[in-house]
């Protein structure tokens, strides 16, 4: 593989818009990063179609990992500790996501079919945070959730899980 | 758009057709996250808001109240055992069917009740499901924040069988119970859950309380527990219980409870520390070790008690007085051996006080131990080794192994306390082998170099010594020689004392060496100072030969005569005192053996110190055969030779029984093979039987040295008696040269009608001759190994035979001379005889018939002639013209030359 100094491919959103990024950027995505290992050697001159990400959400993930390009590559089973993962959402980070619901799980989205484990926990982190002290109507309204318990079901949940509630 | 499709795709099993008709139409404009996003989300969330969440959805109760999740969470606490739960699981799926079978048989009697709803395949479910009766119950009770802490339901739920069980009530959990939190806790699979839940009401108020509260007055758990043992078991769980609390800012939370913990540790430490002051072994120090071996293990208190222990300021003993209790070279190790012991009484004492402060589990006296190991032993060993070292090094020796022996004892006088391994011996001997550790290897070059030194000072004191008496040293030999009588009962008593050997020598010289063979071990057993009471340079007076040991297990009765004989024989020896000297020899053994076995005793440490003592005593040994070899017995060996090549017995006035340096050459050799049968004893006893050496490794270097020290000593015999043996030689031809007398042979007509007086018997000078000979052949006999020996013999005897010959040439012999010849002859075939060489005999048997030419009267020359050329006769040995040569020799010859050739020749004359 030859290691130009900012070699850079061409990524094609949904939309058909073709974005430039620099190869070490791209391959914050572990699914680019595969892929181009994969067709090693064969010149990349086609841009690589990212077929369920749009423009807008594509830009955004694409600043996120220009952003973090340097960050050490995280181990692929760091599951096994749930601990590690639960670091505080760094400033930056917070920014970053301080976007419309809507985006927040476009970018969850993305980064989880890119497979971009560093944004997909910022994400989770993030929507967790939303989640955090609010009660089941406002989660469902947040989440868009139907409730499909009758209010003695929701009741006797409560009352089993009782010993959870703050006090 | 494209995102709501693959939610349910994702989560096929998890959604019911409901769920997901549902949320298809609901989700029109926002995208969904699919299940394993939110199961992702899930794992942020604290506790409280996890079970928000699941109270939003069908689907989502499902994934908040998913087994593996709260498995997770028990096994961060390491309360999950996941063979246990297996075995639970199979126990109920068995008994699972057993109800199953049961319930189809009632179903139609229980069919209205609606408890029985859930049951059906989901195992989950049925579980969460709850008694109406006993939630208002509940409700009622959870007026009061404590109670409603214990109070949790799920005590009541079996899990086993699939029907709600009439619940029975709760217990009030009061504060007590909860401290026994843990040990509730059962590995279920499907109520991990509740189990977790369980452990949540009762430690989540508490954790959550002391994470926001701000000093350490403030946290519930130190209102509700005023016992410092149950504050303790509190705080020991909720360390654990953080463990599963992985919901963001559990850093922080962390944080607070290891200082929070911090501070009530320092806090207990103090009242430990109280007690401690005031000794309080039973209240206070008890108490508050017990406190903290709950908290967290009791490390600090350990740590405290062990550095704050008064043993480390008390003064046991001054290392000093080891030095200066004794002379210059020796040590006193009575001091230090009074201080290990009180040291260990001590200890002993502690390790009992500290059973009964310490609560079990830790091993406190082991790091009681390694600080005593350090702080008071190392103290006092290393500035005795130092200053011995700096004073004298044949004390710093002594010192060293002295007190590591000690220190073994020490070791193994140590009791264990109730929670110290099963490995505890293993442990202090390490401890004492720590200590020495920085000791041993300075320790091992020293003794080595040490002995070294010592063996080379032995020697060249004794060099010096002969170079003294090397001015008179040729009077003293003939001074020496001239003690005939002496030299010959020397040698018969040194004789018998080589000759014993071969049964006496591998007990009897072990002696010197007390305790090397089965004593070796009870030296090991018994007080040390013993073992080192052998001085190692020992004076050099005589008794320091063999019976000077320890007394042995072996019979006295050897013992002393061998001491007596051993006496007698160096008196004797100083003949070859200015060769080498067995006391020497038996010197170096001697140092050596106290060098190895001081040494030795390091070896037990085992690992790479033990290999490397055990490399030092081999070194020690191949240095003692060197110097032994190379530095004494073969410049006496070679100075021997050279004697021997200088010997002209012409130049010697006098003339005895024997040649002084063939004498003493043949002395040698017998002291050279008593020397090496005293190394092949002490190497069998000393490395061999100790394991010091392998006897069947031919590339030990100790193998290899004593092969090599048996090898020169053999070539040093071989050297000399090949010069012995011409000296021998020449002595022979000048003893026949001038006893001979010519009228031997050919004696004067006494005169006519005189009767011939007729000497039977051999000469004077056969006779001297077979003397001298036959005494120092003898004097090898049982010294050197066999073939040398017959070598040696065969070698004198030709020798002996060809001078003869030649001397015989010289002279006239009469009819009546022949007596006399024969007589000798048969002087030397007797005595050739006692030597059992068959092939030497043939010579002497042929000199005896051709003795016997002289004996034919003149007139009978024609039978002369046919014994001269009767080559059978003499088996070989003389040709005809030989016999000829010795016909000539006849006092008569010229008158019966003529009948004797012509009886030989002239037949052959008339025929031409």
């Amino acid at each position: 593989m030859s290691e130009g100094p900012a070699q850079t491919i061409v990524l094609q959103s949904n939309d058909n818009v073709a974005i430039t990024v620099e190869r070490k950027v791209a391959e914050r995505s572990m699914l680019i990063k595969n892929m181009l290992e994969d067709l090693a050697g064969s010149e990349l001159d086609s841009a690589i179609p990212i077929p369920n990400v749009n423009e807008s959400v594509l830009k955004k993930v694409i600043e996120w990992c220009e952003h973090h390009k340097n960050d050490p590559q995280t181990a692929a089973d760091d599951d096994s500790d749930s601990r590690k993962k639960t670091t505080d959402i760094e400033e930056w980070d917070q920014k970053f996501m301080q976007v419309d619901q809507e985006m927040l799980f476009e970018i969850i989205l993305a980064s989880n079919y890119l497979d971009i484990k560093p944004l997909l926990d910022v994400g989770c982190k993030t929507v967790a945070n939303m989640i955090k002290g609010k009660s089941p109507e406002e989660i469902r309204k947040t989440f868009n959730i139907t409730n499909d318990f009758t209010p003695e079901e929701e009741e006797q949940i409560r009352r089993e899980n009782e010993w959870a509630e703050d006090r | 758009m494209s995102n709501f499709k693959r939610a349910p795709q994702a989560t096929p099993h998890h959604s019911s057709l409901l769920s997901t008709l549902k949320s298809t139409t609901m989700i029109e404009s926002k995208p969904v996250l699919p299940a394993e996003i939110i199961s992702r989300i899930l794992d942020y969330l604290p506790i409280p808001d996890l079970l928000s969440f699941a109270r939003t959805s069908k689907r989502m109760l499902e994934m908040v109240y998913e087994d593996s999740r709260w498995v997770q969470r028990l096994h961060a606490m390491g309360l999950w055992n996941e063979g246990e739960a297996r075995k639970r699981f199979e126990e109920g799926m068995k008994r699972k069917r057993e109800v199953m079978r049961k319930r189809h048989e009632e179903e139609a009697k229980r069919l209205g009740i609606g408890v029985q709803n859930g049951v059906g395949a989901q195992r989950k479910v049925s579980t969460t499901l709850f008694d109406a009766g006993v939630e208002e119950e509940r409700q009622r009770r959870s007026q009061d924040v404590k109670s409603r802490v214990s109070v949790d339901g799920f005590e009541t739920l079996t899990l086993g069988s699939k029907a709600q069980s009439p619940i029975e009530r709760a217990p009030m959990l009061d504060p007590e119970a909860l401290l026994n939190i843990f040990s509730g806790v059962r590995s279920i699979r499907g109520s991990a859950r509740l189990e977790y839940g369980k452990i949540y009401a009762a430690l989540a108020p508490f954790y959550f309380d002391l994470a926001r509260s701000r000093s350490h007055v403030d946290p519930v758990i130190f209102r509700v527990y005023r016992d410092p043992e149950q504050q303790a078991q509190m705080l020991a769980h909720l360390t654990v219980f953080a463990k599963s609390d992985w919901a963001q800012g559990w850093r922080q939370r962390e944080e607070r409870l290891v200082t929070m913990i911090g501070v009530f540790e320092n806090a207990v430490l103090r009242e430990f520390e109280k007690g401690y002051e005031v000794w309080d072994i039973d209240g206070s120090m008890r108490r508050y070790a017990h406190v903290l071996g709950v908290l967290n293990g009791g490390h600090a208190g350990i740590e405290l008690f062990v550095q704050k222990h008064p043993i480390f300021n008390e003064k046991l003993g001054n290392p000093m007085e080891c030095i200066n209790q004794a002379s210059s070279d020796a040590i006193a190790l009575e001091p230090s051996r009074e201080f290990l012991e009180s040291l260990a009484v001590k200890i002993n004492e502690q390790a009992n006080i500290i059973d009964r402060v310490f609560p079990t589990g830790e091993d406190v006296l082991q790091v009681f131990l390694d600080k005593v190991a350090e702080d008071i032993l190392m103290e006092y060993v290393t500035p005795l080794f130092d200053e011995a070292h700096e004073r004298n090094l044949t004390s710093y020796l002594k010192a060293v192994s002295g007190i590591f022996e000690q220190s073994l004892r020490f070791s193994l006088s140590l009791k264990p306390s109730k929670n110290s391994g099963d490995d505890f011996s293993e442990k202090t001997k390490a401890l004492v082998a720590r200590v020495f550790e920085p000791h041993v290897d300075l320790y091992l070059t020293e003794e080595a170099d040490h002995f070294k030194k010592l063996a080379e000072s032995e020697v060249d004191e004794w060099d010096k010594q002969l170079s003294e008496q090397e001015a008179t040293k040729e009077s003293f030999y003939m001074g020496n020689f001239n003690r005939q009588a002496d030299k010959k009962d020397f040698l018969s008593s040194f004789k018998k004392v080589v000759m014993m050997p071969v049964n006496v020598l591998p007990t009897a010289i072990t002696m010197p060496f007390g305790g090397m063979g089965p004593a070796s071990k009870t030296t090991l057993a018994a007080p040390v100072p013993k073992s080192l009471s052998v001085p190692v340079s020992n004076p050099p007076s005589r008794p320091n030969t063999p019976g000077h040991g320890p007394p042995s297990p072996l019979p006295e009765a050897p013992t002393d005569e061998l001491a007596a004989k051993a006496a007698l024989m160096t008196s004797k020896l100083e003949g070859i005192k200015s060769l080498f000297s067995i006391e020497v020899a038996l010197d170096l053994t001697h140092s050596a053996k106290a060098s190895i076995e001081r040494a030795a005793l390091f070896v037990r440490l085992g690992g790479q110190t033990g290999e490397e003592a055990r490399e030092q005593c081999e070194a020690i040994f191949v240095v003692l055969l060197q110097i032994l070899g190379t530095r004494h017995v073969k410049i006496g060996f070679d100075k021997a030779v050279e004697h021997l090549s200088k010997y002209n017995p012409r130049e010697v006035s006098e003339h005895q029984q024997g040649v002084a340096p063939l004498v003493t050459f043949l002395e040698l050799v017998n002291v050279g093979d008593l020397i090496s049968q005293m190394i092949d004893v002490f190497y069998e006893q000393q490395l061999a039987a100790t394991k010091l050496a392998d006897r069947n490794d031919f590339l030990d270097p100790a193998v290899k040295a004593k092969k090599k020290f048996e090898q020169m000593l053999d070539e040093s015999v071989a050297a000399g008696l090949n010069k012995g043996i011409d000296v021998l030689m020449d002595e022979v031809e000048y003893l026949c040269a001038t006893l001979q007398k010519p009228t031997d042979y050919n004696p004067l007509d006494p005169g006519p009608g005189k009767l011939m007086d007729f000497d039977i018997g051999p000469t004077l000078a056969a006779k001297q001759v077979v003397q001298l000979v036959e005494s120092h052949t003898k004097m090898l006999n049982g010294s050197t190994d066999k073939n040398t020996l017959d070598v040696f013999n065969q070698e004198v005897g030709l020798r002996l035979f060809t001078a003869f010959c030649k001397h015989l040439k010289r002279q006239r012999v009469s009819t009546d001379g022949a007596i006399a010849l024969i007589s000798d002859t048969n002087l030397f075939y007797t005595y050739i005889r006692t030597l059992r060489n068959s092939d030497l005999l043939e010579y002497f048997k042929a000199l005896r018939e051709l003795s016997q030419i002289y004996l034919i009267e003149a007139k009978h020359a024609k039978d002369m002639a046919e014994v001269i050329a009767d080559g059978g006769r003499f088996g070989g040995v003389f040709r005809a013209e030989e016999v000829y040569e010795f016909a000539e020799r006849r006092a008569d010859w010229y008158s019966v030359k003529r009948e004797v050739e012509r009886a030989m020749y002239g037949i052959g004359c008339g025929i031409m």
